[in-house]
């Protein structure tokens, strides 16, 4: 019992620590159980390592049970092609690249592979973890980059499956392969007729909806240890197997309680179990880390601009993905396990998740964001004479709602400039042919090319209060109409001090609430009532 | 770094999939958990020796008896636990000295030897704080009246059993027992009790409020640190040689008194029910049975003995007290079993051979027949009071009539919205001003502050909330939130229970699904903001009327 009340010692300070520098918990984990170890030896305190082996085998059930439960198919609805390409170029050009690096640094042929296959993985924990506090998960480009993070994780289970037999031949792997293809087939089959089955005909209560869960989690472990696959490939399919709605939704609260003290425990006996590498290793850790970020950024907002996304959401896909994952941890532990990778060399490869989990909330900031759009190559302007345009409508920041309020104006008659700092935007509106701006609508050159002073109406579709805040300073010395959409009442305010058309979102959305309300459920609710999808 | 050996996941697995099996065959006749957990585990254990219970194994069922009382400490607050103190000590301590005696009697007329008579008397004695804990919080009970008292005689009872773990002790150092180190035993028990009390009750105060607000913004920081002050306090009850159940029921106690205890509860609620699962199948696996065959008869007189006599005690010292024959009957059913530690207790008479191992096959069996049968008792108390009262068996107790009033929690016809965000907020005010009955929830203790209407603090993706908000009474539920699981879960949710609900749809790729799921009304605040654009463009001319 002591044991684990100095893990979760370790645990409490990391989770304090990520909570007042708002940095991910998971480097600190490595580092609250490396500093763990150092205690522990100098305190004299035995914390066995056969425990922590537990501790670990435990928490990676968990965490790949956890991320197998998302493998909704449902999640990727839709956007499969994008997710496809964007996933698919990242984990293999990635790879490829890190073990071409890892070669020419000396590394042998399998420890190079192993490199390669967990460099090419991001981290889910990290990068939800972001896109939650941006509030942007489920904005277009964080489907994306949830979705090749689901890629990710299906393809590094596949690899795992590969490297643990690299050594024995191509023999053991096929057989292997066809054992995955078997408890793929069995999950799969769980995933679309027996667990609807259960929710539908068992009305299981909580406890009994875990126990289920858990059956299904260890009931495919240990079909994948009987036929000599990765634990984890099991417990990766059970969540797979419980992926289906409602049941995930169902479990979700449940797991994540156990995942939440299995994985931080998991992340803490990690830490306590690596050694201090040579210098030397840390020089490469360096190389690899700049090597994943450069690579991971431009690779990924190439192709996701390819795909239509624009070229901020292009850049803060890359920016979010350029970290390891607790994946690519599983894949190297699972290299020391089989004796095909040095403890030196999982020591270094901790330091790159180190580095790369902590750096990732530094380099996903808006401002690199932004002076990464001004490094990309700028749309080539065609002629179109801005100056000569007046009482004319500027739509500053095209955003999801830019095409209808265009559409607006134009059915009116009224001429509109689009102004856009994003050149992929710029460049979709230059091939419609329509007149717009590349730039930041709050700097004064900006206005005056848009010939703002000559406006009728400024639109703004901004999200950022900080933005909107000072281009309504310098919209204060024109005479348009500037119209405003907010959606929190401290911007709302904001806008009214500078007497700006206000459209309250939140209060649009309520009072229509409050009419559907008044007219359906006083007094009484027909549980029956018709969607409301004619809204729509 | 070594290779995994996987043998823990490979006992796990045997023991979660063995009660997995067993709770689907139990749910045809609808057999409590418990009972199904230590079935499996005689199964693994006596019946085919297929499992065998390791150090690792054994740490992961004592972690699920400390957050068991966690829980349960977390569930009780100071004031919720101070008005059955009397009541709880007279009964625990009345319960104790009459089976002790009477079970002596018993067993000597039975024609055991004083020694063995001795160590069957004091195992039936103590009945099972997890078993009983389980099972009222499985009936969601440990709140009333009943399950208050009840938690406190367990209490009461865990503190002897501290003074007899002292005696065993001396018994498997093979020391004489003098009176001198029974009462230093007592001294150092009743001492450190008060000594941990005072030491939770000034942290609860003074150090605890101010760090666990501040990590309540993030629910796993505030889940982490609140597993760290458990096995903290659990530590510290060690030092003064308290057992881990009192240290783990203290640890909850000092967070109980916190506004965001409820959250944490639900969020231990799972890993609780994981670890107590693997400590009760263990439980059973440990149970050796190996003479039962020879004992049986007496073992039944010895069950029958419990499951009668300890309630019958009970209900006497507990209607004299003033309580109402419904919970005096109610807490009283509690008790009709003995204890896991019971079988400790008895192995160690046998390690010391003072007892022989037939006496620990009939505790054994015992054991598992009045865990059984209370299990059912415990949770069918209502009907079988009822039984009882029509047989008129109660009445000779002449306890008083009037049932206590329990304080209800719970609401009805109101609108519970969810997700605090300037949206759920502007709604949850209107709607106030409107003169409904608002619940507004969310996760974060901060979004609920200055709200006029009713609040709680929780994430509606546990079961646990949705039941203690009250979803399937509601008039109403609307989510604000922007989170699509939460809200496609919801929407679930209120479908199952046929309550009507407005989602936000956010974006226009969550728009499907949730009128496939029978949303009632969408919330579309950037829709209603293109048409109130619109009316502004209108009013200026430049979208024809």
């Amino acid at each position: 019992m002591t044991g684990l009340t100095l893990l979760l010692l370790a645990a409490a300070l990391a989770y304090g620590l990520s909570r007042a520098t708002r940095l991910p918990v998971i480097p600190l984990l490595l580092i609250a159980g490396f500093g763990l170890q150092l205690l522990a030896e100098w305190g004299e305190v035995e914390i066995t390592g056969e425990a922590l082996r537990h501790v670990i085998e435990l928490g990676l059930a968990f965490l790949v049970f956890a991320a197998g439960i998302d493998l909704s198919p449902t999640r990727v609805k839709g956007r499969e092609r994008a997710i496809f390409h964007v996933g698919f170029w990242q984990f293999f050009v990635l790879g490829w690249i890190g073990i071409v690096v890892a070669l020419a640094l000396g590394y042998p042929l399998i420890p190079a592979l192993y490199l390669g296959c967990a460099l090419s993985a991001s981290s889910t924990l990290v990068v939800i973890r972001q896109l939650q506090q941006r509030q942007c998960r489920f904005e277009p480009f964080g489907r994306l980059v949830v979705g090749v993070l689901l890629l990710q994780d299906v393809l590094i289970v596949f690899f795992l499956v590969v490297l643990a037999r690299a050594a024995d031949g191509w023999l053991p792997t096929l057989i292997d392969l066809g054992y995955l293809s078997l408890l793929v087939a069995a999950a799969a089959i769980l995933h679309f007729r027996i667990v609807p089955w259960v929710v539908r005909k068992l009305h299981l209560d909580d406890e009994e909806r875990l126990l289920f869960a858990l059956t299904m989690l260890f009931l495919f472990i240990l079909m994948a240890m009987k036929t000599g696959l990765p634990y984890i490939v099991g417990g990766f399919l059970a969540g797979f197997a419980l992926s289906a709605f409602p049941m995930n939704g169902l479990i979700r609260g449940m797991v994540d309680s156990l995942n939440s003290f299995f994985v931080a425990l998991f992340f803490i006996g990690i830490g306590f179990l690596c050694t201090f590498p040579p210098a030397i290793y840390f020089a490469h850790a360096a190389l690899f880390v700049v090597v994943l970020i450069v690579v991971t950024i431009v690779l990924v907002t190439f192709i996701a601009e390819r795909m239509g996304f624009s070229t901020k959401a292009s850049i803060e896909s890359g920016v979010l993905l350029s970290q390891t994952s607790e994946f690519s941890l599983m894949v190297m532990l699972a290299g020391v396990a089989s004796g095909q990778i040095s403890q030196e060399v999982f020591s270094m490869f901790a330091l790159i998740t180190v580095g790369t989990m902590a750096l990732t909330p530094y380099i996903a900031r808006d401002s690199v964001v932004w002076y990464l759009m001004r490094l990309h190559p700028k749309a080539r302007r065609r002629g179109h004479k801005l100056s000569e345009l007046k009482q004319h409508a500027i739509i500053i920041g095209y955003g999801q709602t830019g095409a209808k309020s265009l559409k607006v104006f134009q059915d009116a008659g009224i001429p509109v400039i689009v102004v856009d700092d994003d050149p992929a935007v710029i460049h979709a509106l230059m091939q419609e042919g329509i007149p717009c701006i590349e730039g930041d609508g709050s700097q004064s050159s900006v206005l005056l090319e848009a010939n703002a002073e000559k406006a009728r109406f400024i639109l703004l579709t901004l999200r950022g209060r900080s933005n909107i805040g000072s281009l309504l300073q310098k919209l204060d010395q024109y005479p348009a109409a500037v119209l405003v959409r907010t959606f929190d009442p401290q911007t709302k305010a904001m806008a009214e001090s500078h007497h700006a058309v206000v459209v309250d979102a939140i209060m649009a959305g309520t009072e229509a609430l409050e009419g559907w309300f008044a007219l359906n459920c006083e007094p009484k609710i027909s549980p029956n009532l018709p969607p409301l999808a004619e809204r729509l | 770094m070594q290779t995994f050996d996987l043998s823990l996941i490979n006992n796990l697995g045997l023991i979660v999939i063995t009660a997995g099996v067993f709770a689907l065959l139990g749910r045809l006749v609808k057999m409590p958990s418990i009972i199904v957990y230590i079935l499996a585990g005689l199964v693994l254990g006596p019946f085919t020796g297929i499992l065998q219970v390791d150090g690792e194994l054994d740490l992961i069922a004592h972690v699920g008896i400390a957050l068991l009382l966690f829980l349960v400490g977390l569930e009780l607050s100071f004031d919720k636990i101070k008005d059955v103190g009397k009541v709880a000590v007279a009964a625990g301590l009345g319960q104790v000295i009459f089976t002790a005696c009477g079970g002596m009697v018993l067993c000597l007329l039975l024609g055991f030897d004083v020694i063995a008579s001795l160590f069957i008397a004091i195992a039936l004695t103590f009945s099972s704080t997890v078993v009983v804990v389980k099972l009222l919080d499985q009936k969601g009970d440990l709140n009333k009246l009943y399950g208050r008292i009840a938690v406190g005689i367990f209490l009461v009872q865990d503190l002897v059993v501290i003074v007899v773990l002292t005696i065993l002790a001396g018994l498997d150092r093979g020391a004489s027992l003098s009176l001198g180190a029974v009462a230093l035993g007592m001294a150092k028990a009743f001492g450190g009790m008060t000594v941990l009390l005072l030491l939770v009750l000034l942290a609860s105060r003074y150090c605890l409020p101010k760090p666990f607000a501040w990590a309540s913004r993030s629910p796993d920081t505030l889940f982490i640190w609140a597993l760290f002050w458990c096995f903290f306090v659990v530590g510290i009850a060690s030092v003064f040689e308290l057992s881990l159940e009192i240290g783990a029921f203290l640890a909850g106690i000092a967070l109980a008194q916190l506004p965001y205890n409820d959250d944490l509860r639900r969020r231990l609620h799972p890993l609780m029910n994981f670890f107590v699962a693997v400590f009760f199948v263990t439980l059973g696996v440990q149970m050796d049975l190996s003479a039962a065959h020879e004992g049986w008869k007496t073992a039944l007189i010895l069950s029958l003995f419990v499951i009668i006599g300890n309630p019958l005690i009970f209900i006497i010292i507990i209607s004299r007290m003033g309580y109402s024959e419904f919970n005096s009957f109610r807490t009283s059913v509690t008790v009709a079993q003995i204890s896991e530690f019971s079988f400790i207790f008895a192995a160690a008479g046998v390690a010391s051979g003072l007892i022989g191992s037939e006496i620990l096959s009939i505790i054994a069996v015992v054991g598992i027949v009045t865990i059984a049968v209370s299990a059912y008792m415990i949770l069918y108390s209502e009907p079988l009071y009822r039984f009882c009262r029509k047989l008129r068996l109660l009445a000779p107790f002449r306890a008083k009539q009037e049932v206590e009033v329990e304080r209800v929690y719970g609401m009805s016809d109101h609108i519970i919205i969810i997700g605090m965000n300037p949206l759920g907020r502007l709604i949850a005010e209107r709607l106030h001003e409107r003169g409904e009955t608002v619940l507004a929830v969310d996760t974060d203790p901060r979004k609920l502050a200055g709200l006029p209407c009713h609040t709680e603090i929780g994430n509606v993706e546990y079961e646990s909330v949705v039941n203690e908000i009250g979803l399937p009474q509601a008039k109403l539920v609307i989510s604000a939130l922007q989170i699509e699981d939460a809200n496609l879960l919801l929407a679930h949710r209120c479908k199952e229970a046929q309550v009507p609900c407005a989602i936000h749809a956010f974006d226009t790729s969550v728009v499907e699904e949730l009128l496939e799921l029978g949303v009632n009304y969408l919330l579309t605040p950037a829709l209603e903001a293109a048409v109130k654009q619109r009316s502004y463009l209108r009013e200026q001319g430049v979208v024809p009327s």
